[in-house]
């Protein structure tokens, strides 16, 4: 995707020219019953994400971040419907997809996938790569044509070569194994892919190779990609919009350079003082203390004052608005009286 | 390491199609005994389809067996270089009838077994793979049968379906599935949530086929070592059941041959029940040698891995 495409789709969403999203989430809510005892009565709820709503435009890279457990990976997952959701919508191309049965969700599947954190064990290890990267395409009676070279095909997409059909994942290394889960999700022609983490177990090296590769594939198949990582280095790199997400929330959204070059809300703030900088020899750090609270109990008001640099009294009693400015969003009292509240 | 891995398969100029069976052999023949133990079963087989193939023979051509020769005044013979192993009550070859009983065992012990996997592997599959009120009944079912004596059980078949082969197969085969249950169950609850089965349920495919291919193929050295373990169990309990008068009627049986051999055995006429039993012991033995070696190679847990 060029630059001059890139800022239509921003434009676009900004003008409010009503484009349908290709995949809007709504109000989401994610929360895992704690059981306990023998009757197994419920206690209480981890709330891995809670009332979370976002737009994803095709063509367009949402860069998901935030630190480990605050529920990006579970938010990625109940898009797919492979975690079940307690409330709240999401939409592809404005169909509700929790409102669908299995059944009826089995071949929309086909336009959503999704690359694993851990290239390791996301494949079978008794599967061949030629099985591994045709077998969506059986099931969705999408075959035609010499198997071999479909997959051969699908193998050379992702830069591997064409012997590689009848080894097992065993036989590959981690960025191999890496390019072969994008070549599975890639056989089924997706519009989206959720890109869980897809680099974080991979060594630098490799891990710009994978990249380079997702943009590649982009720029080739207009794909849209949620891509998670804790890594705001990689995000600003491949990423449109930058979603930061804290404790099941969203706090900041925005175009990624926007969000990363100036954050607004004190936690985008602290987590990009945390960028290591290469050359530059001492630089102001804004150190979050503690740890992330429990998402069974999340504190009361806005969820990250107990860790937030500029926290102030209202943070602890009232949850605060979403303000906006310029197609960003961020919560947080801080622009009560600069920024424009508004409902999203 | 993406090097070797090229150069490997272009040397080898294969398809790895058969990495896990190669794999396996390889680590096996690093095991002398389970390799004995191997070939003492190959020898076995060989005994077991011969002499199957050569009763087949006789009635074919309207002959009788070696194993069926009898004359009324060799009763009771023991050892000597004409009849190796003695004679029984009725002037037969000791020697060539427990050659002959190991196709009854190998067809106990095979059959038993496929019977107890199939019933076994498909209910703990379905149970594991789909929870809640499926699991419920799977484990309710199990627990059940886990509960009834298995000789009993195994009598009262037999009772039912009439005395013979059929009924003996099916009762050991129904009494000793529930072990396997249990842990096809297990695996499977643990797979179901593995990254890979997740990514094809991502992809949109469908609960039997990840059933099958999927999580099943991950689970299978599970059910190859059940196999021998239910083997050489459904072999022993082939003999009691025939001991006690039940099975096997016609053809020869090292149940029947103990069953037999005890009328005499307070005479001195020990040879039958050796005979017979000595067999028994060598294949269980073998059996056994090589089950917990493919459960060594094959349990990736116990491999420490």
């Amino acid at each position: 995707m060029t630059e001059t495409q890139l800022k239509n789709v921003a434009g676009a969403a900004e003008a409010g020219v009503p484009a349908t999203p290709l995949i809007e989430v709504r109000d989401l809510k994610v929360w895992f019953p704690i059981r306990r005892g023998v009757v197994a009565r419920t206690v209480g709820y981890v709330r891995a994400v809670d009332g979370v709503s976002l737009k994803i435009f095709r063509g367009e890279t949402v860069g998901l971040v935030g630190e480990s457990g605050c529920g990006k990976t579970t938010l990625g997952r109940s898009i797919l419907r492979l975690e079940k959701a307690a409330a709240g919508t999401v939409c592809l191309e404005g169909r509700d997809l929790l409102a669908l049965s299995e059944r009826q969700l089995r071949p929309l599947r086909r336009r959503m996938q999704m690359v694993f954190q851990d290239p390791f064990s996301c494949l079978n290890p008794r599967m061949t790569a030629m099985t591994i990267v045709t077998e969506g395409l059986r099931q969705h009676n999408l075959l035609e044509g010499d198997r071999a070279e479909v997959a051969a095909n699908l193998l050379s997409e992702v830069g591997l070569d064409s012997d590689a059909l009848y080894r097992y994942p065993h036989e590959f290394s981690g960025g191999q194994r890496q390019r072969l889960s994008i070549a599975r999700a890639l056989s089924l022609h997706p519009d989206f892919i959720v890109c869980d983490e897809p680099v974080s177990a991979l060594d630098v090296s490799v891990q710009a190779q994978v990249i380079n590769l997702l943009l590649d594939l982009r720029a080739r198949h207009g794909l849209s990609y949620l891509f998670i990582s804790h890594d705001l280095s990689v995000v600003r790199l491949i990423s449109h919009r930058v979603a930061v997400m804290y404790l099941g929330q969203i706090v900041e959204t925005g175009p990624a350079a926007d969000v990363i070059g100036a954050p607004l809300h004190p936690y985008t703030q602290a987590l990009v003082s945390a960028i290591p900088v290469p050359g530059r020899k001492k630089k102001k750090r804004i150190l979050l203390e503690g740890d992330l609270p429990s998402p069974v109990h999340p504190p009361p008001g806005c969820r990250f004052h107990t860790r937030c640099h500029r926290a102030m009294d209202i943070c602890s009693r009232r949850e605060p608005k979403l303000y906006a400015q310029r197609g960003r969003r961020v919560q947080c009292h801080l622009y009560e009286s600069k920024l424009e509240a508004v409902e999203d | 390491m993406d090097e070797a891995g090229t150069q490997r398969i272009n040397v080898s100029g294969t398809p790895a199609g058969a990495v896990g069976l190669r794999d396996l052999a390889a680590r096996l023949r690093r095991r002398p005994t389970a390799m004995a133990a191997l070939c003492v079963i190959l020898l076995y087989g060989a005994a077991a389809f011969g002499t199957w193939g050569y009763t087949l023979l006789c009635r074919w051509t309207d002959r009788e067996s070696i194993a069926e020769r009898a004359r009324m005044e060799d009763r009771y013979l023991p050892p000597s270089t004409r009849h190796w192993l003695g004679t029984d009550y009725r002037g037969r070859d000791v020697l060539w009838r427990s050659i002959f009983a190991t196709r009854t065992a190998f067809q106990v012990g095979i059959l038993a077994g496929a019977v107890s996997i199939a019933v076994g592997v498909s209910l703990g599959a379905l149970g594991g793979y789909f929870g809640g009120a499926v699991d419920a009944a799977v484990v309710w079912v199990y627990s059940t049968f886990a509960a009834m004596p298995s000789l009993l059980f195994i009598l009262s078949f037999s009772l039912v379906l009439g005395r013979g082969t059929t009924a003996v197969y099916l009762g050991i085969g129904l009494t000793s599935w529930v072990g396997l249950c249990r842990v096809i169950r297990a695996e499977f609850i643990r797979l179901r949530s593995a990254p890979y089965v997740e990514a094809a349920r991502a992809q949109g495919i469908g609960h039997g086929r990840i059933i099958l291919r999927h999580i099943l193929p991950n689970a299978l050295h599970l059910v190859i070592v059940f196999f021998t373990i239910r083997f050489a169990a459904a072999i022993m309990t082939e003999v009691i059941v025939s001991f006690l008068g039940l099975g096997v009627q016609l053809e020869p049986s090292w149940g029947v041959m103990i069953a037999e051999a005890k009328e005499r055995l307070w005479q001195g006429v020990w040879w039958e029940l050796a005979g017979a039993t000595t067999a028994m012991f060598g294949l269980v033995l073998a059996v056994n040698i090589l089950g917990d070696a493919l459960r060594d190679v094959l349990d990736p847990r116990l491999r420490g891995v």
